[in-house]
């Protein structure tokens, strides 16, 4: 069976690059130019700050400190201005004259463009968002089985009302309602909007989770005098846990996913910094594949620890 | 120790009302072993889980130790951990190896000490007979281990009575000896228990006294040679045909 497989393997890899090339063809039909020369500077650029005189004067002294250099210039006012620039810079040599706004040197520094910050973004509100999301899906799910009827009935209400909307729908409603009656900002809206719509999902699989667990556990543990919140930390929730596992991290890798609707409220998130560097660029098909690309490397990382979880749990199988 | 008064437990679902227990008065004393013994359905099981409080009395009271679980204001939690319990399916935590098993409890109900919990498990698991075991989970024992791993968890508690629900009901043939060996060696010690079994072996050479159930009534009550020799009652005669 092995021998065979590589000649399916090979087939896989065809019928990839078919699409590709079909795709690559499509896009010269339309004189559509690649330039995927333009998108490394919006991942890192070099930030230059520039140092000028302010009035005329005279290079004095030159002094190499490794790969700053410390420039004084003797001014017509008979006074020193001292520069510290990056040595390679530098194209001026001692006694020059120096005319008002003529450049001394600069400061090199890299710094992160749109796609990475937007990155960053993307990620810390989709981190905030699923802890927050857990927590309320643990505590609505617990709800959900608990004896008290109130309890169960306003975490079904919730559920039912967050699982029958659309998110886009909830996310201007936590920006122009909540928004503006709590006078909470967008981000804080927009991270409360994807942590409650998660929420109720996870409680959803936390209550299955709960119920999976035979109720000869429960009983088990109550029968040694544990109370029952000490049954349900020590002994329902870490097993539900475990299988619960698997679909919620599929619920976290949505919420990654999701996240990108916060762009609507004007969050600059990845989605949204992929829209303005486009507007400078016009690399619009290029700036969206590496936009896709960043999102399956988040969303990927994401499930890679969760199976690297899972196979630490699996020990007691 | 034990002791019921009129105990009745009634279940009511869709549509249907069933008398599990319908006025059970028992009495069991220090250091008795008494066998419960009936047709499937009897209410034998739900006789036993109400005395430690595991099912909540529709009527009657049941008094351990002297403290009634019928009144509301007992704190069961207390009860129980003087009551243990051994169930048909072992019930052991999957995602405890086998000595957590019997430590968790101890720290988190009777507040021991790691070192003290850990001590006192590795005596019972000795005792058992499966010390070398307890670094393994559950999953990795037979059955007729984990249900002497369940017997040591719930005796790490240092129970007064221990309570045993057809504890080898789930196990394969060869395995019923060592479990049922456990058990004697228990009653020999002078543990008070109440064991459900369909094992009449073990109710002849064990028990002080026979419980005979039926329909959640105590149909006959007596020592076990007067049970298996001359029962009085025309339903346990035909039991005791049906399984002899
Ligand atoms: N949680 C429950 N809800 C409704 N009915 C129940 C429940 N538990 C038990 N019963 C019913 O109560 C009766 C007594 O059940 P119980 O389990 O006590 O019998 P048993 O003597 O232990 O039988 P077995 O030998 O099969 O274990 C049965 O008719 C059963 O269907
Ligand atoms: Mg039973």
């Amino acid at each position: 069976m092995n021998t065979k497989n590589w000649l399916w393997w090979l087939l896989t890899i065809l019928v990839l690059l078919g699409i590709v090339l079909g795709l690559w063809v499509a896009t010269k039909r339309i004189d559509y130019t690649w330039r995927w020369n333009r998108v490394p500077q919006y991942f890192f650029y070099q930030d230059k700050d520039v140092k000028k005189t302010v009035i005329d004067g005279t290079v004095t002294k030159i002094e190499q400190k490794g790969k700053t250099s410390i420039i004084t210039v003797h001014n017509s006012d008979n006074e020193d201005n001292v520069f510290i620039v990056d040595t390679e810079t530098v194209n001026l040599d001692v006694d020059d004259y120096l005319m008002e706004d003529d450049t001394v040197g600069a400061i090199l520094d890299w710094k992160a463009g749109p796609l990475v910050t937007g990155l960053w973004v993307t990620l810390w509100i989709s981190a905030l968002a699923s802890i927050i999301g857990l927590v309320i899906g643990v505590v609505t799910g617990l709800c959900r089985v608990s004896k008290n009827l109130t309890l169960r009935q306003l975490s079904i209400t919730y559920i039912e009302l967050i699982r029958g909307t659309p998110l886009l729908v909830q996310l201007f409603i936590f920006y122009f309602f909540l928004g503006t009656v709590l006078d909470i900002g967008r981000l804080a809206s927009g991270i409360f909007a994807l942590a409650i719509f998660a929420g109720a999902y996870v409680a959803e699989i936390i209550r299955a989770g709960i119920q999976s667990i035979p109720k000869g556990q429960m009983e088990a543990a109550r029968s040694l005098g544990m109370n029952v919140p000490q049954a349900m930390i020590y002994i329902i929730l870490p097993q539900a846990f475990k299988r619960t596992l698997p679909p919620l991290a599929g619920q976290f890798i949505s919420l990654i996913k999701d996240s990108s609707l916060v762009s609507v409220i004007a969050i600059t998130d990845l989605t949204k910094s992929g829209r303005e560097v486009i507007t400078s660029t016009f690399a619009v098909f290029e700036i969206w594949f590496v936009v896709a690309f960043l999102y399956l490397i988040l969303t990927f990382s994401l499930s890679q620890v969760v199976a690297w979880v899972e196979r630490r749990l699996a020990v007691s199988d | 120790m034990i002791k019921t008064v009129d105990l009745e437990k009634i279940f009511v679902g869709r549509g249907q009302t069933v008398r599990a227990v319908d006025g059970i008065t028992t009495h069991i004393k220090q250091g008795e072993v008494v066998v419960v013994i009936g047709p499937s359905g009897s209410g034998k099981s739900t006789y036993l889980r109400c005395l430690n409080g595991l099912e909540t009395l529709t009527g009657g009271h049941v008094h351990v130790d002297g403290i009634d679980l019928a009144n509301r204001k007992t704190d069961m939690n207390k009860i129980r951990r003087e009551v243990g319990m051994v169930f048909q399916q072992f019930n052991l935590f999957p995602h405890k190896t086998v000595l957590e098993n019997l430590v968790l409890a101890q720290m988190k109900v009777r507040k021991r000490k790691r070192i003290d919990a850990e001590k006192k498990a590795r005596e019972l698991l000795e005792k058992v007979g499966i010390a070398e075991k307890e670094t393994n989970y559950p999953s990795q024992l037979s059955g007729g281990q984990q249900q002497r791993v369940a017997i040591a968890r719930a005796l790490a508690m240092d129970p007064k009575v221990m309570l045993f629900d057809e504890p080898t009901s789930a196990l394969d043939p060869e395995m019923v000896g060592e479990v049922l060996e456990v058990m004697k060696q228990l009653a020999r010690e002078g543990m008070t228990m109440v064991v459900v079994t369909h094992e009449m072996g073990f109710a002849r050479e064990v028990a002080d006294r026979v419980l005979f159930m039926d329909y959640g009534k105590l149909v006959e009550e007596g020592t076990p040679e007067h049970f298996f020799i001359e029962p009085q009652e025309e339903r346990a005669k035909l039991f005791l045909r049906q399984v002899l």
